[in-house]
């Protein structure tokens, strides 16, 4: 198992009622796998988990990506800066 | 290849464009192009409404690390520009409030330097990780973009 830390921001981070919570996830997970963990935990994130942007140790990332072990994993709405 | 002054932050402090100019002006510098943005307290275009404030949030780390990743996008489409400074205001900013500077400086106006700050603005917008909730007097509400990034932004 692969001990990473997940970030929540903005629309994502008031739904899961939470900003960053840590847990464990097989070593071979990949970002897909990891939204569908997300989802089954947090279920009020189910839709929004849609149309995420994910970035893993500040770079964004996709779906197919192995999430590496110690992982910062930001999840968060299309940017709106400005 | 001289080193060229860079300035990319996010803060939550006032935005002093003198400052940041005077820091990005060099003795061959004889133009500055400067975007700012700010709080919009009455929207007429599409749909009409009007804004209390702005509370806008950053993933700190990620929009500076993005933020140098425009400035490079930016010194290699524009070797001419000079210097550069991106600097993106967060917390809850009142309408008339700057909230976003972005600016290049060259040594003359024809190089391309409007252009240079145009793309910083357009760039920032696409992927430094940075978010609004707009309050009104109707409620509050996150304003989301409509930008993927691709694979290597």
């Amino acid at each position: 198992m692969n001990h990473v830390k997940l970030l929540f921001f903005a629309t994502i981070r008031d739904r899961a009622g939470v900003r960053s919570v840590e847990l464990d996830v097989p070593a071979d997970i990949t970002v897909k796998d990891l939204k569908e963990r997300i989802s089954a935990d947090y279920p009020t994130l189910k839709d929004s988990l849609k149309s995420v942007l994910v970035a893993i140790d500040r770079e964004y990332a996709f779906d197919e990506a192995i999430v590496p072990s110690n992982a910062e994993i930001a999840f968060f709405p299309p940017v709106s800066g400005g | 290849m001289p080193q060229f002054p860079t300035i990319f932050s996010i803060t939550e402090s006032e935005i002093d464009l003198n400052d940041l100019l005077a820091r990005i002006t060099l003795t061959s510098t004889g133009a500055a192009a400067i975007f700012t943005g700010m709080v919009r307290g009455v929207t007429s275009r599409d749909d009409p409404h009007e804004t209390e404030y702005l509370e806008y949030e950053a993933y700190v780390p990620m929009a500076e690390a993005k933020m140098k990743q425009v400035v490079e996008e930016i010194r290699t489409k524009w070797p001419v520009v000079e210097g550069i400074a991106i600097v993106q205001r967060i917390g809850k900013l009142y309408p008339k409030t700057p909230t976003v500077l972005i600016a290049c400086t060259a040594a003359h106006r024809d190089t391309g330097v409007f252009d240079a700050a145009r793309y910083g603005i357009d760039r920032l917008k696409e992927i430094v990780p940075v978010w609004k909730k707009e309050v009104s007097p109707d409620g509050a509400e996150w304003i989301e973009g409509d930008y993927i990034p691709k694979a290597g932004e």
